[in-house]
């Protein structure tokens, strides 16, 4: 709610925007070292997502013991109140938790990419309406109204996909605007304007290229927030309950009353590592990239 | 004056448009809205009863006329009645009953986490790029990669089961005790939330500060202040963060709406009695009139917040006094 007016318009603001100092060397390799680090985690996730043969040893969706077995040779985390293996389903939750992350990623930062190239170019009404719009989705309360949105639309994994996408558009899109104020009075850009280049030439052409990187930091750093969010709602119980999330394996934990009792130890902790791992892995990626990004411009 | 008209303008649109929300978004699902109200029961119920419950919430009528009557309702403070307890309890009371609890847990947790993240920022953006700034904002990030709810789902077992220092659960304990002990029980219950609350909301208080610190410290008027000799600490605290405080708490205030959710889940997990627990509960007995209660009062809870934030704006910058008074 608070105006991007009064943001754009304090010093210190454009000072923090624009950063003309360039991070130190060291910090620099550090970035770089985190950023790899990052990498090696995501891809080691990926290969869970898409082949959990690879390290799970059961079909996660089977009942392969007595429920609520303690850790054993068999079973190295245990099984889950319905007799399923706990570490086959930690691996298959990495393929919904990951997905739904990087899905909504990918569409919210191109419907905020969009948004934003057309708000801070075109300029006038559009602009406002289109402003107001996001500082609306921006101060409403995010998770009691995705909450009350997901309990009408029903629990399912595509609908919390919908519903995220529906409120994460909004950073990327104020960001990418800040952005494209800042170099649409560019001479490039009056050049090209000048040849007689049309506004969707310009905006797809010239400041799409401007804002790539930024973008790209984006979908990293919405993806992590999109996996923090969906492991709350499935925790809540608003995520499809016969598919495999991390927030759902939670979920049943609660239900069955495993934080209470030592069962926390291989059903819970486990789980909330993965949770964090992953997150992790994205920030620290989209740390490296922002660093990357500062120094290049 | 014209600025301030134009700002509450702006609050009361959106205001307007989450009680919109709350109205229109029930009848834009696909399906039978009252089906929705009726729930698991809508089969047994029989044709007549259906169309009754449809005339007592008045959906037999045209959509406009519905909103007409909702405005008004609202406008007299009256939410409807939760469904869940059948005697007859409006939602504004259920949402009275639990606000309280709320507020002591998100008000305590966002002054502690301004306060120390701030600090931490301040800290970390005198040491920039050493160690202490460089650990300081790893132990950030991966504060920031914890999901809270599953940090209080690791902390319960081991200080309130094992060690026993805290109790499981709710927010006071049954038989009430009475006076300063009383006191000391609701403390000894919001403990552990408020911590992990605390914990949640401060990664956002540092990266916001550190950042602002960041670009004041090199700007040229902090070097002519050290040229002139002036201690440290007064650099830091006086010209920088008095520079800082107000792009900080605008930043802040923009990231509200998304952390004050947030308690949602924690009170759930806790089992504490405030708005959030009361959202989770009414999610599963599928209790429309408390939901959209409870979303439309943390709206205005953070719009009030917003406000409170836009009148303290004179206070901490000189240079707004003169557009203000």
């Amino acid at each position: 709610m608070t105006t991007q007016i009064q943001v754009d318009s304090t010093p210190h603001f454009r000072a923090l925007r624009e950063r003309p100092f360039p991070p130190k060397r060291t910090t620099l390799r550090l970035a770089r070292v985190v950023g790899w680090m990052g990498a090696f985690v995501l891809a080691l996730m990926l290969v869970f997502a898409f082949f959990p043969d690879v390290a799970a040893p059961y079909d996660a969706t089977e009942r392969v013991a007595l429920p609520l077995q303690k850790p054993s040779a068999e079973n190295i985390l245990g099984t889950n109140d319905l007799g399923q293996d706990l570490f086959s389903e930690l691996i298959a939750g990495t393929r919904a938790s990951l997905l739904t992350g990087l899905i909504v990623a990918v569409i919210s930062v191109l419907v905020g990419t969009i948004v934003g190239l057309v708000s801070g170019y075109l300029g006038g009404w559009i602009d406002s309406v289109l402003m107001r719009l996001t500082d609306l989705i921006l101060v409403l309360p995010f998770l009691p109204l995705v909450i009350l949105i997901s309990v009408y639309l029903g629990p399912s994994q595509r609908n919390i996909i919908l519903v995220l996408a529906i409120f994460f558009w909004a950073g990327p899109a104020r960001l990418i605007r800040a952005r494209v104020l800042s170099t649409r009075t560019d001479t490039y850009i009056e050049a090209a304007r000048a040849l007689g280049a049309n506004p969707l030439q310009i905006m797809a052409g010239h400041l799409w290229s401007s804002v790539r990187p930024l973008a790209l930091v984006q979908v990293v750093l919405v993806a992590s927030a999109s996996i923090l969010a969906e492991s709350s709602l499935s925790f809540l119980g608003l995520g499809d309950p016969s598919g495999k999330s991390w927030g759902t394996m939670l979920y049943f934990a609660r239900a069955s009353g495993a934080f209470l009792s030592d069962a926390w130890k291989w059903w819970v902790l486990p789980t909330g590592l993965m949770i964090t791992l992953t997150v992790l892995s994205l920030g620290l990626i989209g740390y490296s990239l922002e660093q990357r990004m500062v120094r290049s411009t | 004056m014209t600025f301030l008209s134009r700002r509450a303008l702006e609050f009361l649109l959106t205001f307007f448009l989450a009680i919109s929300i709350n109205f229109f978004l029930p009848r834009m699902v696909p399906g039978d809205p009252i089906k929705l109200i009726a729930g698991n029961a809508a089969p047994q119920l029989g044709k007549e009863r259906l169309e009754a419950l449809r005339a007592q919430y008045g959906l037999d009528k045209p959509l406009s006329e519905q909103y007409g009557i909702y405005l008004k309702q609202l406008a007299r403070g009256d939410l409807g009645m939760s469904y869940r307890y059948s005697g007859g309890r409006t939602v504004v009371e259920v949402l009275g009953e639990n606000f309280r609890w709320t507020l002591l847990l998100v008000g305590t947790s966002l002054i502690l986490a301004l306060v120390t993240g701030s600090a931490l920022g301040i800290w970390s953006a005198t040491r920039r790029g050493d160690a202490v700034d460089l650990g300081l904002l790893s132990g950030v990030y991966v504060l920031r990669s914890i999901p809270p709810f599953w940090l209080a789902m690791v902390l319960i077992p081991v200080f309130a089961i094992q060690l026993r220092y805290f109790p499981v659960g709710d927010s006071y304990s049954v038989p009430r005790p009475e006076g300063w002990e009383n006191i000391k029980d609701v403390a000894r219950h919001a403990f552990l939330p408020i911590v992990i609350l605390t914990l949640a909301y401060l990664p956002t208080a540092f990266v916001v500060m550190r950042a602002a610190m960041f670009g004041i410290m090199e700007s040229d008027f902090i070097r002519t202040a050290r040229a002139k000799g002036v201690p440290n600490v007064s650099v830091v605290m006086k010209h920088g963060l008095s520079n800082a405080l107000l792009p900080v708490l605008t930043s802040f205030m923009v990231d509200l709406g998304q952390m004050l959710g947030g308690v949602t889940v924690i009170e759930a997990v806790f089992n504490y009695r405030g708005i959030g627990n009361m959202m989770f509960e009414a999610v599963k007995s599928r209790d429309y009139p408390l939901l959209q209660g409870g979303f439309l009062l943390f709206t205005v809870t953070i719009l009030a917040l917003n406000i409170i934030t836009e009148l303290l704006y004179p206070y901490l910058d000189p240079r707004l006094r003169r557009g203000t008074a």
